[in-house]
């Protein structure tokens, strides 16, 4: 398969995720359409920058969310709701499921392993843990960079109107 | 407060109650503090009052002054439910700016605010299937195949309705999630050890509790630490924490039982 059809194919599994949790969440039904072009859009990102720009995940993940997170204060600006709205459901594919239950099953393996297959475990598990706290460090923090800047600027526009 | 009037008085009490209802409301529902306090703070100047507002980890007091600095209203209210609600948040924090666009009076708030607390919600059966559709979803992004994706369709969809029923029964939140995460995950196990599987159900096994990772809670969390609302912040990570760490358990309740070698 080509791999743009590889990632748009993902992308739009990323945005059926994000409709999902929408749901789940109790997203008002004409936000849905929003939520899932916001799926898309994050797995389009994160696929693209992991296969043209860096095979850092971490980074992919950032990018991804920043995007979103712009696009989300786009829309919350546009229809008067809160931008988690529309983020939360949608970063939520970048949740890094893999690395967090690698890092869990070898954590019980570390249990009953010794020798040279402990260190082996130890090593791996180790950098499944690291690689999961950062992805999910780098979509929050990706998230709220722009939710602070939007913040900021909505500050700034209600001063300059009192003035 | 002498110069006040009684009706001054009593409308300032009214109106104190229906905002402390709102920010407990949006808490409820699962607003971040500074969603709370903006959307209470910008009803309280449409209605020309000057707001002090104080949020913990479950509760909101708040002091209500005129222009000229007079305590009209001081109260605290608490709440111990919390839940995700985003149909609420949005309809609560859109109240201030129509309440000023249309010029409503305090009752007609009020009847707004009645009508955006009770949102319709989905069927329940449509929540199931757009959920599972959502861990099969995040079955392919990780490179599943299309029976992995179809074993993670239901083994969510177990495990949701499991946690459903468990927290219609009232439950412990930790306990509903904990159970779920041993359903759904002991659905792929039990596929596993039938042979069905030909390959290691890796992804099936991460993603069919990814329904239960608490992403609000987490991005709620950094928020309020970002704002310097250190404590409420602390409360709702070590919340996402250990709800994690109750998936993590449900995982392993799985893998002891069935043996697994991942």
């Amino acid at each position: 398969m080509a791999d743009w059809i590889n990632i748009l194919l993902k992308a739009f599994w990323c945005g059926s995720a994000a409709v999902g949790f929408g749901i789940l969440f109790n997203v008002a039904k004409e936000n849905l359409i929003v939520v899932m072009l916001g799926g898309f859009i994050v797995g389009l990102i994160k696929f693209s920058a992991l296969k043209y720009v860096s095979p850092s995940i971490v980074l992919a993940s950032f990018l991804a969310a920043l995007v979103m997170g712009i696009y989300s204060m786009i829309i919350a600006q546009i229809r008067h709701e809160p931008l988690m709205t529309y983020a939360t459901p949608s970063v939520i594919p970048l949740v890094p499921g893999v690395f967090a239950y690698r890092t869990m099953f070898g954590l019980i393996k570390l249990s009953s392993a010794a020798g040279d297959e402990y260190s082996r475990i130890l090593s791996d598990t180790a950098r499944n843990g690291a690689l999961t706290l950062f992805i999910i460090l780098s979509f929050v923090l990706g998230i709220i960079i722009p939710y602070q800047i939007g913040k900021d600027i909505s500050r700034k526009i209600v001063k300059k109107g009192m003035v | 407060m002498e110069g006040k009037s009684p009706n001054r008085l009593n409308e300032s009490d009214a109106f104190g109650a229906l905002l402390l209802d709102i920010g407990i409301s949006l808490m409820q529902a699962g607003a971040n503090n500074s969603r709370i306090k903006i959307t209470m703070a910008d009803l309280a100047a449409v209605y020309h009052y000057e707001p002090d507002i104080t949020i913990g980890s479950g509760s909101v007091s708040l002091i209500l002054r005129d222009e000229d600095g007079n305590t009209l209203f001081s109260n605290i209210r608490s709440t111990s439910v919390h839940g995700i609600n985003f149909s609420i948040i949005s309809g609560l924090s859109r109240l201030s700016w129509s309440a000023e666009k249309n010029n409503w009076s305090q009752v007609e708030l009020k009847k707004n605010f009645l009508e955006c607390r009770k949102p319709a919600y989905y069927p329940r059966l449509t929540i199931l299937f757009f959920v599972s559709l959502a861990g099969a979803a995040f079955c392919y992004t990780f490179g599943g195949g299309y029976i992995e994706m179809a074993i993670t369709f239901i083994a969510t969809f177990c495990g949701l309705f499991v946690k459903q029923q468990l927290t219609r029964s009232n439950f412990n939140t930790y306990f509903c999630t904990y159970a779920a995460a041993a359903v759904a995950s002991m659905f792929v196990g039990l596929f596993e050890g039938a042979g069905i599987l030909t390959v290691s159900p890796i992804n099936a096994f991460s993603t069919c509790v990814l329904f239960l990772i608490p992403g609000v809670l987490l991005i709620n969390s950094f928020i309020d630490l970002l704002d310097g609302n250190t404590i409420s912040g602390i409360v709702k990570g070590v919340n996402a924490l250990i709800h994690t760490l109750a998936i993590a358990l449900g995982l392993l309740t799985t893998i002891i039982i069935l043996n697994l070698k991942g």
